[in-house]
């Protein structure tokens, strides 16, 4: 075997192996371009998937079932005295909210007293933000009773009794159906299967999560937020703190030479349903 | 010369550590724990589809067009995420779209922080407006930092052992 035999065999070998090494190189490229395709692809495909569901399984921002009652455009408030007061008294409340308890604890004689004179008309928004949060559903199901208790026309009473016995925030003792309905008991009217079951079957479900919607896309941030006429007054009106005496004052300031409403049947709409409640709940002294 | 020579070693000493197998076990531990980070978070905000868009809305960065498709979609992409890092296909891409996610999440508290407004960054599911006194920005970046990391290494070293990518490889 000649030299330069020996030499022309080993440049093709050469070649061959260089050859190979392309293809190797390419047959990689390759293989990256098609993982990196289906990798985008994937995630693709799971976003677009996700949105169709989310947008599916999301509960509408207008409910399909309102409380008896509930007015505004999309029904989503609780009205509570005289439609016709001089003044509005707006109240975003989250049933778990442990300032909302403090609130409703200090302030409620003297709103249920300035509904009697016809005074204020008050818009509730009853909001459930604190299980996102903390987790739970307190304040969704306790959302839920409160409508189930407009529903059966004893809002305000059912209301009182939910925020004494308030618990502390992290418990989530209202996300318990039965404790919902016990608390019912103390409400005479609301000691029936009406109650038990619309609180039971979360039957306003979806309005609650309306109202809420409705709060997240407002300018409030945080609850209780209280507006007289539209303008905060919690926890302070301008300078002057929030008290008894100086809501009755505000109201009165901003009542000045109007007529003043004429509250229906115990401040509620609709009317309660049991006669009970009439009978047993009498106008705060 | 001699101390060439030992710069020389500890270069290939330090290079055998970074690849070498003990390195690809440990970069499965990294794709498998940013995984869970990635299953977590999705799963978390997948549950109530108003939650998770109020989570959006409250950075007060996105157009209200915007902020439901965000809330809905992200979750899907962090669980597509994990998936992929549990199954280790196109691990380094995977990687690459996890540290630019962070990125993201991270400039996003950061604005808000700076924005003055309080909020929870809603990262594994809550978020919203939170009271001034219960924001933790610099707990929440330095957290997206840490998983940035390991973000980054699998960046810097894609091959990992268990892997479909080096199944596919072999």
């Amino acid at each position: 075997m000649s030299d330069k035999n020996r030499e022309g065999k080993r440049s093709a070998r050469e070649r061959m192996l260089e050859e190979r090494a392309g293809q190797e190189a390419r047959a990689k490229r390759n293989k990256k371009v098609v993982v990196g395709g289906a990798v985008i692809a994937v995630i693709a495909a799971a976003v677009v998937v996700g949105v169709v569901v989310q947008n599916q399984r999301s509960k509408p921002e207008t409910p399909t079932a309102a409380p008896a009652g509930t007015i505004g455009d999309k029904n989503l408030i609780i009205p509570v005295g005289a439609d016709n007061a001089p003044s509005t008294l707006t109240v975003y409340e989250d049933p778990r909210c442990p300032a909302c308890g403090s609130f409703e604890r200090t302030f409620s004689p003297t709103v249920d007293q300035l509904e009697d004179a016809g005074k204020i008309f008050v818009n509730y928004h009853i909001v459930s933000f604190i299980d996102r949060s903390l987790g739970g559903n307190g304040s969704k199901y306790g959302a839920n009773a409160l409508g189930c208790a407009q529903n059966a026309g004893h809002f305000r009473d059912y209301h009182d009794v939910l925020y004494r016995n308030q618990p502390g925030e992290t418990e989530d003792t209202f996300g318990n159906k039965q404790t919902l309905i016990d608390l019912g008991k103390q409400v005479p009217g609301l000691d029936n299967p009406e109650f038990q079951s619309c609180v039971n079957t979360n039957t306003f479900g979806g309005w609650v999560s309306a109202v809420q919607q409705d709060f997240d896309k407002s300018s409030f941030k945080s609850t209780p937020t209280v507006l007289l006429n539209g303008q905060p007054i919690y926890p302070k009106k301008g300078d002057e703190q929030i008290s008894p005496e100086n809501l009755v004052k505000w109201v009165d300031e901003a009542n000045q030479g109007k007529q003043l409403g004429t509250p229906g049947s115990h401040g509620q709409s609709p009317a309660p349903s049991s006669t009970a409640a009439e009978t047993n709940t009498s106008p705060s002294p | 010369m001699a101390s060439q020579q030992a710069e020389h070693d500890r270069v290939g000493g330090f290079r055998r550590v970074v690849d070498g197998p003990a390195a690809e076990w440990f970069g499965l531990a990294v794709r498998l724990g940013l995984a869970v980070v990635w299953g977590w978070a999705g799963l978390a905000k997948v549950s109530d589809p108003a939650e998770a868009a109020q989570a959006v809305r409250a950075y007060e960065i996105l157009p209200e067009s915007l902020v439901k498709p965000v809330g809905w979609g992200l979750p899907f992409l962090e669980l597509a995420l994990a998936v992929l890092l549990v199954i280790g296909l196109g691990t380094r891409v995977v990687a690459l779209i996890s540290a630019t996610l962070l990125l993201v999440f991270i400039a996003g508290i950061s604005s808000a922080w700076a924005r003055g407004i309080s909020i929870d960054c809603g990262c594994f599911g809550g978020g919203g407006t939170v009271d001034e006194s219960q924001t933790k920005y610099l707990q929440e970046i330095l957290r997206d930092t840490g998983f940035l990391l390991l973000s980054a290494w699998l960046i810097f070293r894609p091959r990992t052992k268990l892997s479909a990518d080096a199944w596919l490889a072999a």
